[in-house]
């Protein structure tokens, strides 16, 4: 898998370089600021862009901005924002055109190699990987009386999973349960949910996303 | 417990007022006999040493009485000419300022030590008469507690007064406050005290509401009083209470209106300056007065009061012309005054958050790497060994690292927010909103202010954020963000219980932040709540 990579810290961009291709992806370039990063990707066209929010020249979100840009001229090119900090706003904004693909990661999950690199193929493949945080922050949030309370423990952790872009067979590995038991507790969710069976994986991030994101009522 | 230490600051007033009165008229007297004798200088410089010793003294007395603010006394300028030192000495302010005050420690000290001494003697005598008033002895060879017009000299007479003498207690009680505010203002303007501490000297606005209703107390008290005697003796007859109803009426009055004009100042323009305002509401109570005797002793008849009455007011229309005519200065002091001591507080306020910075950072961050360091010390030394004990550091390190992180992201946010910055008060604010346990509803109106201000109103909703959550066991907090043309209005409400300190360490971070931006904060947190804290920042764009 074909990457392009936008981060300007130099330590953080060649050490993300190694273990990218230690691990089997091709790193086509490897740029410090956002015009470079929509060059590269737009002469490059690699599958994914991994970027990082807070660039050169303005060092707000011009890697975020840039990531809007390709998602303009190069809407094939998945992108994965990778912020040393994560905030819902920008999650909405990188979800609005609801198409998968997008990532949206803490710099700290690179600890887990394993996670890490499974994310960004799940990205490059079509998918989608938020970060618990940004779920976490959608989780907290929820009032007292929301049909979440419906929602048994177990129930709870697969939803939460199901948010973060995860497929059934990761959130098995995740929770040690079979496949099988994976699906009857998604389809009890989307029951007590009352939530429409989506095809993709991703129609579905987007589904319960929306779902957590709407002020529920109290029922 | 203060009103023990106030008192006790009145009562060495009357010894040491008579020292320093007597220190300051030898010493002037010895100035001016040896004036042009080369031996002035000696005396002055003697007379010098004496006053700062004194100022000293009674810098540690107020300090420690009063709990007026520390800090240095002024010192005076070096100089080696033998005449020169007499001429440093006279201009110095401190000799000046420090005598100023030893003198009023004797001319204001002493009256005020009296009023005490008496309202609290008397107060208990009167308060304890039911006890003793049998046993009392008057000239006549009466027994009893002579008023002058009535003599208290039955048990039920004696119940009768004696809540007078509590009143009178209660009320020596209470004037110790704003006394010890009146000396704590002096000493710390005539003594010396850090521009920081300007916020805790001086009377507050309760404190002259408290002295205002004090007064009025014992005016009604008094009256009251008096006017029952002349129920109880003389029904009916003349009614001569009146003549201590008028007076001590325009003295309250026109303690009334003072107080009125320096708690809210807007009652009267301020272009017009503050002793105008005085100037004019008394003069017209005079007049109000004047006429009111007119009205008592000779109604209907030639009426005098017109002259008193012109007389005050030409008086007034010239005070007034002079203000117009002259150049607004004090305004302008004022404005230095407020701004010296913003920017004290700005830099306190800054200085004070770096140190927390510093520590959160040694502390947190800086001890974790410590830790991570070592860990991955000691996987390295196992690695060829024990490879599993070398994997389990491993996993403590990446744990340690993770926790770095996390720490060191929030003390980023605590400084200034990436979301502020990029998007603006709304998504920062609805950050916040998201990130806090209980119900938080945010409405930000308008476009975006100038940075400085953006930050402040940022910082000011969390704060108020974190200790309704912290403290005040809200179930629901209201933010609502407002954007005017020339200024932007923040106010936070929860339904907490109320009682928040505005004192408090992080709400006077928050109001010198705020008025470093020429703001203002306003916290009303009644007990029982709601607590609403709000803040105005003006926007020059």
């Amino acid at each position: 898998m074909r990457v392009v990579i936008a981060e300007d810290l130099a330590l953080l961009r060649d050490g993300l370089s190694r273990l990218l291709r230690d691990n089997g992806f091709a790193v086509v370039a490897a740029v410090a600021n956002g015009p470079d990063l929509v060059d590269s990707v737009i002469r490059g066209k690699p599958e994914v862009a991994i970027v990082d929010i807070r660039l050169p020249p303005t060092f707000s979100d011009e890697g975020l901005r840039a990531a809007i840009e390709i998602r303009k001229q190069a809407p094939d090119t998945a992108i994965l924002v990778f912020s040393q900090y994560v905030e819902q706003t920008y999650a909405t904004e990188l979800l609005a055109d609801g198409r998968g693909g997008v990532g949206y990661l803490l710099k700290d999950r690179v600890f887990d190699v394993a996670e890490f690199i499974e994310a960004v193929r799940r990205v490059g493949e079509g998918g989608t990987a938020l970060d618990p945080q940004v779920v976490a922050q959608l989780f907290a949030h929820r009032r007292q009386g929301s049909r979440l309370d419906q929602l048994t423990a177990r129930e709870l952790q697969v939803l939460g999973l199901m948010a973060e872009g995860r497929s059934n067979a990761g959130i098995a590995e995740s929770l040690v349960l079979t496949i099988g038991a994976i699906e009857k507790h998604i389809a009890s969710i989307f029951t007590k949910l009352d939530l429409a069976v989506s095809e993709s994986d991703h129609r579905r991030v987007l589904a319960v996303l929306a779902y957590l994101q709407r002020d529920d009522a109290p029922s | 417990m203060q009103t023990y230490r106030t008192l006790l600051f009145l009562v060495t007033g009357i010894p040491l007022g008579a020292l320093w009165l007597g220190m300051l008229l030898a010493g002037w007297t010895l100035t001016v006999a040896f004036a042009i004798t080369p031996l002035v200088i000696v005396i002055l410089l003697g007379f010098s040493a004496a006053t700062a010793l004194a100022g000293l003294a009674e810098r540690a007395i107020a300090r420690d009485l009063l709990g007026a603010p520390g800090g240095r006394p002024g010192r005076t300028a070096k100089t080696t000419g033998y005449w020169q030192r007499g001429a440093v000495v006279l201009k110095a302010a401190v000799f000046w300022k420090t005598q100023v005050y030893l003198l009023a420690r004797f001319l204001l000290g002493l009256p005020m030590a009296a009023i005490e001494l008496a309202l609290f003697a008397q107060g208990l005598f009167i308060a304890t008469a039911p006890i003793h008033y049998r046993w009392l002895s008057q000239d006549g060879g009466e027994r009893g507690l002579d008023f002058g017009i009535w003599l208290v000299d039955t048990l039920p007479e004696a119940l009768l007064v004696a809540p007078v003498g509590l009143v009178l207690v209660i009320v020596a009680a209470n004037l110790a406050n704003p006394f010890a505010a009146l000396w704590r203002g002096l000493s710390y303007a005539l003594l010396g005290g850090t521009m920081t501490d300007v916020d805790t000297a001086g009377p507050s606005a309760a404190d002259l509401r408290r002295a205002l209703a004090i007064h009025a107390t014992v005016y009604g008290v008094l009256n009251g009083f008096l006017v029952l005697i002349w129920a109880l003796t003389t029904p009916g007859g003349y009614f001569w209470p009146i003549w201590t109803l008028l007076p001590l009426g325009l003295i309250l009055a026109a303690h009334a209106w003072v107080t009125l004009l320096l708690v809210r100042p807007s009652v009267w323009p301020a272009r017009l300056g503050r002793p105008l305002g005085i100037h004019a509401g008394i003069s017209t109570l005079i007049v109000i007065f004047l006429t009111a005797i007119w009205a008592v002793t000779t109604p209907g008849e030639y009426f005098w009061p017109i002259w008193p009455a012109l007389g005050l007011g030409i008086v007034v229309v010239l005070h007034l012309i002079i203000v117009l005519m002259t150049p607004d200065r004090s305004a302008m002091e004022n404005r230095i005054e407020e701004l010296t001591s913003t920017r004290a507080g700005a830099v306190d306020a800054q200085d004070a958050e770096l140190r927390r910075i510093e520590r959160d950072l040694h502390d947190g961050a800086q001890a974790r790497l410590v830790a991570l360091g070592m860990s991955l010390g000691m996987a390295e030394q196992r690695l060829d060994a024990d490879p599993d004990a070398a994997r389990q550091l491993l996993v403590e390190a990446k744990l340690g690292a993770r926790e770095a992180l996390e720490e060191l992201r929030d003390l980023a946010r605590g400084i200034h927010p990436p979301v502020l910055a990029d998007r603006g008060l709304g998504a920062a604010v609805a950050a916040l909103a998201a990130r806090s346990p209980i119900e938080v509803s945010v409405s930000v109106v308008g476009e975006r202010p100038p940075a400085a201000v953006e930050s402040a109103a940022y910082f000011v909703t969390a704060e108020a954020l974190a200790n309704a959550t912290k403290h005040a066991n809200a179930q629901h907090v209201e933010i609502r963000i407002l954007r005017r043309t020339d200024r932007l209005s923040v106010e936070v409400r929860d339904d907490g219980p109320g009682g928040a300190d505005p004192s408090g360490a992080g709400l006077t971070g928050l109001r010198r932040r705020v008025e470093a931006l020429d703001g203002r904060l306003i916290v009303n947190s009644p007990s029982g709540g709601p607590t609403v804290i709000q803040a105005e920042l003006p926007c020059v764009s």
